[in-house]
């Protein structure tokens, strides 16, 4: 991988330079006018020159003549070349093939919110009793994005609520002095591995009772993420008040998320006809109400689990 | 329970391999569950199938596609808690 120039002067330092500065060299054998440094080096300051100044980031000038005989040797020339364009293939390449293992497209419109909307859906987590209307809107077969739709689901909440979770945690701890740094980690692991549970659980279940609803699994992890908000505002009250205040917090974050997982899932996996408030009949139904019900009730009971270790 | 997602996968590992070697002759019975001859006929195409025959559905492509993977994990578990314990 080293050019052959390098294995005369080999000091560890002039080996970083291939990887460091391959990337921001774009145009090779250009003479550059603004030259941020004077080369002293007198010999070889025409080709260490046109090195430079591309990529001009300052590196000191001590270094310049022991690298100068280096970077002015056409075979390095070429091997920077060279690396250059293997760097920018694979950067083609991941760009191609990303798509297949992380639905970068389908991730964009969970992310497509705005301040407003936040403002209305933390409110909507916290007190979801007058809400009246639970339907996404729709543009023409496609959800419409969260910014424009309260209901519709998103992942920037749930993912800004657990990465607080953690920290919340850890200052949690950190107060009771039994903080360390690898029960953040500990803390994040649980937190995602109980998520990763739920989620391959619910799938099971949705399989299982054949439900053709159009849930797909970024919507469960989502949905499923709101709790952490609650449990973030839970340990911060129990932090300032202590038990009671912890309680009182926690309980009421459990009957709002348990109302608004109620009315979010009646509309994806119960038919139309029960969604309007028509009383269930057939095993079938009565099958997605009992799903919808544990799903909606294991919320608090996560929220507990995951919180009561953390307020003494 | 599940402290860490490593456990989730022992976990994971530890389930698929309990589904692989579940016995096929006492499931062909009548003692049990409906049989695994869901080959031949799902009870009525039109309807949904019904959650005996969706999880017998499931175990059996379970057994199928990850016969060979589970050899293959399963080595590599081995070897690798032998080692490091």
């Amino acid at each position: 991988m080293h050019p052959a120039g390098s294995a005369a002067a080999g000091t560890p330092r002039q080996r970083k330079w291939p990887s460091k500065r391959r990337i921001p060299v774009s145009h090779l054998g250009m003479a550059d006018p603004h030259q941020l440094f004077d080369d002293t080096s007198s010999a070889q300051s025409q080709g260490y020159g046109a090195q430079r100044g591309p990529s001009g980031l300052g590196y000191p000038t001590a270094s310049a003549s022991p690298q100068a005989a280096f970077l002015a040797d056409p075979v390095s020339n070429m091997a920077m070349a060279y690396g250059s364009s293997l760097a920018a293939q694979g950067k083609e390449l991941v760009d191609k093939n990303i798509d297949r293992f992380i639905p970068v497209t389908k991730l964009k419109y969970y992310f497509a919110v705005d301040t407003l909307y936040v403002g209305k859906k933390l409110g909507l987590l916290f007190f979801p009793y007058l809400h009246q209307d639970w339907e996404v809107q729709y543009q023409q077969d496609t959800p419409v994005a969260p910014r424009f739709d309260v209901n519709a689901p998103d992942l920037y909440i749930p993912a800004m609520a657990f990465i607080t979770y953690v920290l919340v945690a850890g200052l949690a701890l950190g107060t009771q002095d039994r903080f360390s740094p690898d029960l953040l980690g500990l803390q994040a692991s649980s937190a995602l591995a109980w998520l990763t549970l739920e989620v391959l659980a619910i799938l099971l279940s949705l399989y299982l009772i054949t439900v053709n609803t159009d849930l797909t699994t970024i919507d469960l992890v989502a949905f499923l993420g709101y709790k952490y908000v609650g449990m973030i505002g839970g340990i911060l009250m129990g932090l300032l008040f202590g038990k009671i205040g912890y309680y009182l917090v926690l309980g009421w974050c459990c009957m709002s998320i348990f109302v608004f997982m109620i009315r979010t899932l009646r509309l994806k996996i119960l038919a139309e006809a029960a969604a309007e408030g028509v009383p269930v009949r057939g095993a079938r139904n009565q099958l997605r109400m009992y799903l919808t019900m544990a799903v909606a009730a294991a919320q608090p009971l996560l929220m507990y689990w995951l919180t009561f270790h953390l307020v003494r | 329970m599940a402290f860490t997602l490593y456990s989730l996968l022992q976990a994971a590992l530890l389930c698929v391999n309990a589904i692989a070697v579940l016995h096929e002759e006492r499931f062909l019975k009548n003692n049990c569950t409906v049989g695994w001859g869901t080959d031949q006929g799902i009870g009525g195409f039109g309807e949904e199938p019904g959650i005996k025959s969706q999880l017998m559905n499931l175990i059996r492509s379970v057994r199928t596609v990850m016969r060979v993977p589970l050899i293959i994990v399963n080595s590599i578990v081995i070897v690798l808690l032998l080692l490091f314990g």
